[in-house]
């Protein structure tokens, strides 16, 4: 999830900027970190043709946006065992043995294994992973390649993560909002808890708004840092998201807290969600969240009182088994107290006119209506699949000027679950080419036994990566992915926003390491299709798009931090909302038209099994690493040695668990192993699993896969029906039943930090 | 014009000033792209002993020695 500019100077706290005199022999560069998904304005520092320092933009706007993975990184990327050169396997799958091969060789052998693939299972039969930020200069050439090769089979983890809640949210008001954090009154956290070293600039606008008189409300089973300092916490059982704000609504609409001329003029629906809401008496949310009527009452009045009021977008709510729900009121809470698209509140920006967006790159259109229906999950849960959204093709023209626009890349999804299905050859059809790009496929979504099967059912595997993951460890091919340090970037959020960032090339790449954009210029190559990607190189790919602004990339990049144009609010005024109503549906006749409930709802939990008595939570991230990575970097991995859950000391005398000790988390789906961390912030009952762990320095290939198989929490999330959203089909993560089972011995740490079980 | 309506208003064009003096601010080109920069980082300062985004970590950091990066690289 970008961060959203801080463009307002009365909320972008503080710190003159440092006046820094050249150094003799130091070359400045500004730079978008890509580390993570935030994408801070950074400053590098190069000598001797190398990035030796990355620190703070010296723009006051982007202030203090940087954290620890963006100073560490010129040593992470220059890590003795990042992958340089492309590698090909000779022994069985994930055998791990591998022999170097050119650029021309590899690119040549996989256009001519992908084409058979295609000749003898049809278009379909390729799917692509990808991680944005990763793979910051794919803008949509991925997509771009496969719809006209006839693939509509692209999964990504923001299938899970901000992709899915910009789906959803068009469902009531036709594109994903940004809120306006720098002049709002009243932020609402909802589980979500961005630290000085994680979120930055989103901690960053969070403790400015708090500064200036913002209210703070916090919606969290623990006691997170964040509801520390909040003005109300609301510690609500993990999972019960959207029926908390089903008593939210009940409040507000009960006590004509809403904005009534709002909501007569622009909303249709409002009488069939007060009926819903009413199912949702204060003492039933009470119960179902674990929290006191009072407290629910007190936050609702203020978040409808002290507005405009946000509502950042939280990936905790995006992975619930009522993740559609909970999206949807979201939205309708943003919709009737009448924050959208006013200052302070959650603005819709729509695309940039002078600039050509990934969405156009991505060229939707070419993919046939015959493709497009073949797509892997859109039959059951087709929320953010083409089928899904095609209702929105004639509104998001009319308002947006684009038939597909596509933000955070989450708008025309396979389902990741189908995917993997179908790879493992469950599925309608074979899946039997997989490409994964800066993304540990492995690890990364729920079911990780099925995907691992899934993978070794393939006939061809691509990995672009900097390490060897897990992931690469199965592939046929690994080839040597570029860093944020060593190519130029231009962003928009991924079309969140309406303003455009430009990163300037810092260094050369070290050895044949290149970007995503040569990798879809290479494939279509091989693929006989050279014209699918037309430009030379990356630089003038930037200049055609930019082409509007009168600039070329590298002018643009010397001259703007940031490009956007004029803001203008209320722009439904003119436009209407881009749905098919033209207003905002509360009552959304889009999922009606699917066959789903049109109104929120919340779904309770199956019944315990007495087997597994706890609750875990996952997706939580150390501050040195971010999903997946950095677990090599020593610096890094010093500060988070081994994976701790986290449990309170309530629960750890109830299972006589002691700090420190290793025990492992099981339930239907898989078990891993833990070390135990006693933590009073967290509530009696619920586990606390860290997310993406493997251990680079641990035997690598199948059956081992570096530790991942010990230590993955994608061994415990499941992807069954229970536990899936019904509308979207992504995994519930958050309350899933599971038991700790203390170990009769503890692993001796060895000389490594994995340490060996004896 | 209600009162909410005026004060939606003062604030939308509030927003759009502060916009434009950010773009300007950004673009820091011109002496009035400086000035508005200037502008920028006096409206926003705060106390230094209330500046939550200080962080020895960061602060201190002097970042690498080429030479050592090179040498890490290759494994030594």
């Amino acid at each position: 999830m970008p961060a959203p500019v801080p463009f307002d100077p009365q909320a972008v706290a503080a710190a003159t900027p440092h006046k820094r005199n050249p150094r003799e022999g130091v070359e400045t560069h500004r730079v978008i970190c890509s580390t993570c998904d935030i994408a801070c304005s950074v400053v590098t520092e190069v000598k001797k043709d190398r990035v030796v320092r990355v620190r703070s933009s010296d723009n006051p706007i982007f202030r203090d946006n940087i954290c620890m993975k963006g100073i560490i990184a010129p040593k992470a990327f220059a890590h003795p065992d990042r992958i340089l050169h492309p590698l090909k396997r000779v022994g069985e799958r994930g055998s791990g043995e591998w022999e170097r091969v050119s650029w021309e060789e590899a690119m040549a052998d996989i256009g001519q294994r992908l084409k058979s693939v295609i000749k003898e299972y049809g278009p379909e039969a390729w799917a692509v992973s990808t991680s944005q930020w990763n793979t910051c200069t794919d803008h949509g050439l991925g997509r771009r390649v496969m719809n006209h090769i006839g693939s509509p089979n692209w999964i990504s983890g923001v299938a899970l993560c901000a992709g899915n809640t910009a789906a959803i949210n068009r469902m009531t008001y036709g594109w994903f909002p940004m809120g306006d954090f720098n002049n709002t009154k009243c932020i609402v956290l909802i589980g979500h808890n961005p630290r000085r070293h994680s979120w930055t600039p989103i901690f960053n606008f969070i403790r400015s708004a708090q500064a200036r008189g913002a209210k703070l409300i916090v919606m969290d089973p623990r006691r997170s840092s964040n509801a520390e300092v909040a003005d109300i916490w609301l510690p609500l059982k993990a999972g019960s998201d959207a029926a908390m704000l089903l008593g939210w609504l009940k409040v507000i609409i009960d006590e004509e807290l809403y904005d009534r001329d709002f909501v007569a003029q622009w909303t249709t629906g409002f009488e069939a969600l007060c009926a819903r809401v009413n199912e949702y008496p204060l003492a039933r949310v009470a119960e179902l969240t674990g929290c006191a009527p009072e407290m629910i009452a007190k936050a609702a009045r203020l978040y409808a009182t002290a507005g405009p009021s946000i509502i950042p977008w939280t990936p905790i709510t995006d992975m619930q088994r009522n993740s559609t729900s909970g999206i949807r009121l979201q939205s309708i809470l943003r919709a009737i107290c009448g924050y959208l698209d006013v200052p302070g509140g959650e603005t819709l920006q729509g695309f940039h006119p002078d600039i050509v967006p990934e969405s156009t790159i991505e060229m939707h259109e070419i993919l046939s209506d015959e493709q497009k229906a073949k797509q892997l999950g859109s039959d059951t849960h087709p929320a953010f699949t083409y089928r899904g959204q095609h209702a929105f093709a004639e509104p998001m023209k009319r308002v947006w000027g684009h038939e597909y626009p596509n933000q955070i890349t989450g708008c025309y999804m396979a389902n990741p679950s189908a995917t993997f299905r179908a790879m493992a050859g469950e599925g309608a059809y074979p899946v039997k080419a997989f490409f994964a790009l800066g993304n540990n496929t492995v690890l990364s979504y729920a079911n990780m036994p099925l995907i691992i099967k899934a993978m070794m059912n393939q006939d061809l595997i691509v990995v672009h990566e900097h390490f060897m993951t897990p992931t690469a460890q199965l592939a046929d091919y690994v080839l040597p992915g570029d860093s944020w340090l060593e190519r130029p970037w231009l962003t928009d959020s991924f079309g969140w926003m309406s303003s455009y960032r430009a990163s300037e090339k810092s260094m050369e790449p070290p050895g044949e390491a290149t970007s995503t954009f040569d990798f879809w210029k290479k494939l279509a190559g091989a693929l006989d299709r050279p014209d699918i990607v037309p430009w030379s190189d990356l630089e003038s790919f930037y200049d055609d798009r930019l082409r509007g602004t009168g600039m070329s990339f590298r002018k643009f990049a010397r001259s703007t931090e940031m490009y956007f144009a004029r803001p203008e609010f209320r722009k439904y005024l003119r436009t209407g909302f881009a749905t098919p109503s033209g207003k905002v549906e509360l009552k959304s006749s889009v999922l009606e038209a699917l066959g789903f409930d049109p109104l929120p709802y919340f779904r309770e939990d199956p019944p315990l099994d007495a087997d597994y008595p706890l609750k875990l939570f996952t997706g939580v991230r150390e501050d040195g690493y971010f999903q997946t990575a950095q677990r090599q970097v020593p610096d890094m991995r010093k500060r988070s040695p081994e994976p701790v859950m986290f449990v309170s000391p309530g629960t750890a005398r109830a299972h006589g668990l002691l700090e420190d000790e290793w025990v492992e988390v099981e339930n239907q789906t898989g078990k891993i192993s833990v070390k135990v961390g006693v933590r009073d912030a967290m509530p009696d009952g619920l586990v606390r699993i860290p997310h993406g762990w493997w251990k680079p320095e641990m035997k690598q290939g199948a059956g081992h896969l570096s530790g991942a198989l010990e230590y993955s929490d994608a061994q415990l999330c499941r992807d069954d029906e229970d536990y899936l959203d019904r509308e979207q089909g992504i995994p519930h993560l958050k309350g899933v039943p599971c038991r700790i089972v203390k170990l009769a011995t503890q692993p001796v740490p060895g000389p490594e930090a994995g340490g060996e079980v004896v | 014009m209600t009162p909410d309506a005026r004060e939606l208003r003062r604030r939308e064009r509030s927003a759009k000033l502060t916009l434009w003096l950010a773009e300007r601010a950004s673009r820091n080109n011109s002496l009035l792209d400086r000035l508005c920069r200037k502008i920028i980082a006096r409206a926003t300062r705060i106390k230094p002993d209330q500046d939550f985004m200080r962080d020895p970590l960061i602060d201190n950091d002097t970042g690498f020695d080429p030479d050592e990066l090179e040498r890490y690289q290759r494994g030594e």
